[in-house]
């Protein structure tokens, strides 16, 4: 382990416009998908979550603030942000998104609209 | 699901793939951490994912870690997002800290097809190479946001010793 905090700390500023990829489980059912995406580090009040048509972003910022009087002797983390944009289909209902947030795991459920979700006709005797 | 249902803006996944391995090369050297899922782990089989860069019998995280210190403390934390608390291990043995910890896949119902699965579940274990000696009874840790948090009291007061060696 060597000190280089003072590099890590250039080469932060200078990349403040980029960001992390998280990595995403994505399950879909019947009645729609399940999204799961890590983002350790980031609290709820710095998590970002938008749905513009049929595009959904997922932001979050990392707040790692070194207490004061502390020094930083080793860094891995140095990108503060994550982002990730992904398309969803029409067969999506982007008007009922339900999202949990949890030890830095954010869970995202989009059901499928009622017209896309398989129904179930009765046949009847006449 | 047909493709089109979750796509990703492929201009901006580009951009992060690349970003992604700069990050990786520059400042990554050891969070690549790799997991090996056990028989609790309660993976999914392969015919359940459709993800075909899944591997049932083991995966890769990048579990940032980083580590700070004042006169009297070194701090270390370490990125593990969605565990539970009492599955994490925290032991500290010969100038190392070492963290172990067990994720498990968490399967709702038993329907569904995994169309991605990209977060890395089973055991894991890190060692943090310790600069200075700590008082290991003392040390405490907290886990928040899914990051673990772990203060270690140096034994000796004062900013690390350095060690001058000659070149002859």
């Amino acid at each position: 382990m060597t000190d280089n905090s003072a590099v890590t700390k250039q080469a932060a500023s200078s990349r403040s416009d980029t960001a992390l990829l998280p990595p995403v489980d994505v399950i879909e059912d019947t009645n729609g998908i399940t999204l799961c995406a890590d983002l350790p580090g980031v609290p709820k009040d710095r998590l970002g979550l938008q749905i513009e048509a049929d595009t959904l972003t997922i932001e979050g910022e990392v707040t790692l603030t070194i207490p004061e009087g502390m020094e930083s002797s080793h860094a891995e983390v140095s990108l503060p942000r994550y982002r990730r944009v992904f398309t969803l289909s029409k067969e999506l209902d982007t008007e009922k998104v339900g999202a949990e947030f949890n030890q830095g795991v954010l869970k995202l459920r989009i059901p499928k609209a009622a017209h896309a979700q398989p129904r179930k006709i009765e046949v009847r005797p006449a | 699901m047909k493709l089109e249902t979750l796509k990703e803006n492929l201009g901006g996944f580009w951009d992060n793939l690349a970003e992604g391995w700069r990050h990786l090369r520059q400042s990554a050297g050891e969070a690549l951490t790799r997991f090996h899922p056990g028989e609790k782990t309660n993976m999914p089989v392969r015919a359940e994912v459709d993800d075909d860069a899944y591997l049932p019998s083991m995966g890769w995280s990048m579990l940032g870690g980083d580590m700070f210190e004042d006169d009297k403390r070194l701090v270390v934390r370490l990125e593990v997002p969605g565990m539970e608390k009492e599955d994490l291990d925290i032991q500290i043995h010969d100038g190392t800290l070492l963290v172990s910890g067990e994720k498990r896949f968490e399967r709702e119902s038993s329907e569904g097809r995994w169309r991605v699965m990209q977060r890395a579940y089973g055991s894991f274990r890190r060692a943090v190479p310790l600069r200075v000696p700590v008082k290991a009874d003392q040390a405490r840790a907290s886990y928040r946001n899914g990051v673990l948090r772990v203060e270690l009291p140096k034994r000796e007061p004062g900013a690390a010793k350095v060690v001058s060696i000659n070149v002859r």
